[in-house]
């Protein structure tokens, strides 16, 4: 529970972090997905942008947190 | 550094016990309800601060909402000013503002911002309060948890749960009113015609409220938040902190209320325990400062009543500093130390900060233009034999006012520009004009020219911008 905790949390801080700076810096309206522009609303792109930053940020907690147990703790 | 651990084998038991102490289990808090000055308070704090958050969407400026944050047109509106993305650094500079501002008010007086307005605070409160309403105080709520399944535990918990869900979907709504102007939202939300981003945002922000109010509480402060950790590298020994007196109040124990407890060789604190019951993260005050206390001073409110009874003197459990307490210091004594290097550099600082950013504000101009060659071609030749560019001017009417702009250009001789006529741009928006500039080639050799653009407001010369672009003759 308190692993899911430090997981969540603190990426989900930078999660907002990320997506402000780079919704500041950059306009929905202005990105192409492999050349093609993004046909979603703005709020759309708001949103999926979001988790998508919280979900990398989050990937990162959890690789700290794995890696943190040390050797004699049996892996599960 | 390397560590070894030695090798033996574990039993299955041993496993378990050692994993079973890895997880703290966690105990379910009853705070007990208090009432006294730090609670008014706390209560006064709780209104004021949800009295603007639950308010703010539905004032209009302007026949606009007040407070808007706009974000699928890439503008704020927070009253009379429009924040665009390339004012990004006023917002950067507000949140630096509201950093120092919460390192001074650390510095002086604690965790004051944890235990008054902190939302964490103010929506656990709210939820207690509910909680108090619909199950009773802490023994009747204890006694409720541990009876067995009925129909009236069933209505109590569910009732309760319904309160916290719709408080935490209409603070939901209210979240995404500052995005989406409220009353439109209200207006689609009785039509059921909500948008599916808009009605994820007002569920996952209304249960993140309930759930954080409602199941996490104090865990929020003592696990999950980074300001709950490092907060004590701004505090002090002059730092004010909720502070048990231990030298007045050891030994505790239990007496009689006309006994003579210092004959008996006790100290003021009579052992009640209700410190320990009020408190919203559990901890016992008296066994020092903690970084789980929060600095709501439930303790100091409940047991100066407790101190009124006994008609001892207040203040067993107040808020005090370290140096106050070890030097017995007087409060006028301690307000003095109120102004020591640290704070002076913070309230330095801050007032510099504010001092830039409101300035920098005021000079802010209300006009932004970019220039852009034209990319299909570089020149053009035209019948009567000139050179002409083409150029995208993005003209940004940051103002909230229409504005009219006469368009120049400098930089090379008897240059010509088209359009000639004053150029409107509505409030708020962005206008991208074509201009054209024509040069005689005779007269200029060939090459890339430096040339700049000058826009200018016709009522108010002093709303101008000048841009740099180039002219190229071949």
């Amino acid at each position: 529970m308190k692993c899911a905790m430090w997981i969540l949390w603190p990426s989900f801080l930078m999660g907002g972090v990320a997506e402000g700076v780079f919704f500041t810096l950059f306009d929905p309206a202005d990105l192409h997905v492999f050349g093609n522009p993004v046909e979603l609303s703005r709020t759309a792109v708001y949103t999926l942008g979001f988790f998508m930053f919280w979900l990398f940020a989050a990937a990162s907690s959890s690789l700290t947190c794995f890696l943190q147990r040390n050797g004699d703790e049996p892996s599960r | 550094m390397v560590r070894t651990a030695p090798l033996k084998v574990v039993k299955e038991a041993e496993l378990l016990s050692a994993e079973a102490s890895l997880y703290e289990i966690r105990q379910k808090i009853y705070p007990r309800s208090v009432s006294g000055w730090f609670a008014r308070w706390r209560v006064a704090l709780v209104m004021a601060t949800q009295l603007l958050f639950y308010g703010l969407p539905w004032l209009t400026w302007n026949a606009r909402p007040a407070v808007l944050f706009d974000l699928a047109a890439r503008k704020f509106y927070i009253f009379g000013i429009v924040f665009w993305p390339q004012d990004f650094i006023f917002l950067a500079g507000l949140l630096v503002i509201a950093a120092l501002s919460l390192f001074l008010f650390t510095a002086v007086g604690g965790r004051l911002f944890c235990g008054y307005a902190c939302p964490q605070t103010v929506y656990t409160a709210m939820f207690m309060w509910i909680e108090r309403k619909v199950e009773g105080d802490r023994a009747q709520r204890i006694k409720l948890d541990g009876a067995a399944l009925s129909a009236g535990k069933v209505l109590r918990k569910a009732v309760k749960h319904a309160l916290w869900i719709s408080v935490g979907l209409w603070t939901g709504f209210t979240f995404v009113g500052y995005f989406t102007p409220i009353k439109i939202l209200l207006g689609e939300m009785s039509h059921l015609s909500l948008g599916p981003w808009e009605t994820f945002w007002i569920l996952f922000y209304g249960f993140a409220t309930y759930g954080n109010a409602g199941w996490m509480r104090e865990q929020v402060c003592k696990y999950m938040c980074p300001y709950a950790r490092f907060q004590s590298a701004m505090f002090d020994a002059d730092t004010l902190t909720v502070t048990y007196d231990a030298q007045r109040g050891e030994p505790r124990g239990s007496r009689g209320r006309s006994a003579d407890f210092q004959a008996k060789g006790l100290g003021a604190c009579v052992d009640c325990g209700i410190c320990v019951q009020v408190c919203p993260t559990g901890i016992d005050i008296r066994r020092g400062l903690q970084y789980e206390c929060i600095g709501c001073a439930a303790c100091v409110d409940s047991c100066n009543q407790v101190m009124d009874k006994m008609a001892y003197p207040r203040g067993l459990i107040r808020y005090s500093t370290e140096n106050a307490l070890k030097q017995r210091m007087t409060p006028s004594q301690m307000a003095a130390r109120v102004f020591r290097p640290r704070v002076l550099v913070y309230i330095g600082l801050l007032a510099v900060i504010v001092t830039v950013w409101g300035v920098a504000l005021v000079l802010r101009s209300p006009l932004k233009v970019d220039v852009i060659r034209d990319r299909a071609a570089l020149m053009r030749e035209t019948r009567a034999g000139k050179i002409e560019n083409v150029y995208r001017l993005q003209i940004m009417n940051t103002d909230e006012q229409a504005h009219r702009y006469v368009i120049k250009a400098s930089g090379l001789s008897n240059m010509r520009i088209k359009p000639v006529a004053p150029v409107a741009v509505p409030g708020a928006t962005t206008q991208a004009i074509v201009v054209t500039l024509e040069v005689d080639p005779a007269k200029i050799k060939p090459g890339s020219h430096n040339i700049m653009f000058h826009i200018e407001d016709i009522e108010q010369p002093a709303i101008r911008a000048d841009e740099k672009s180039r002219f190229i003759i071949k």
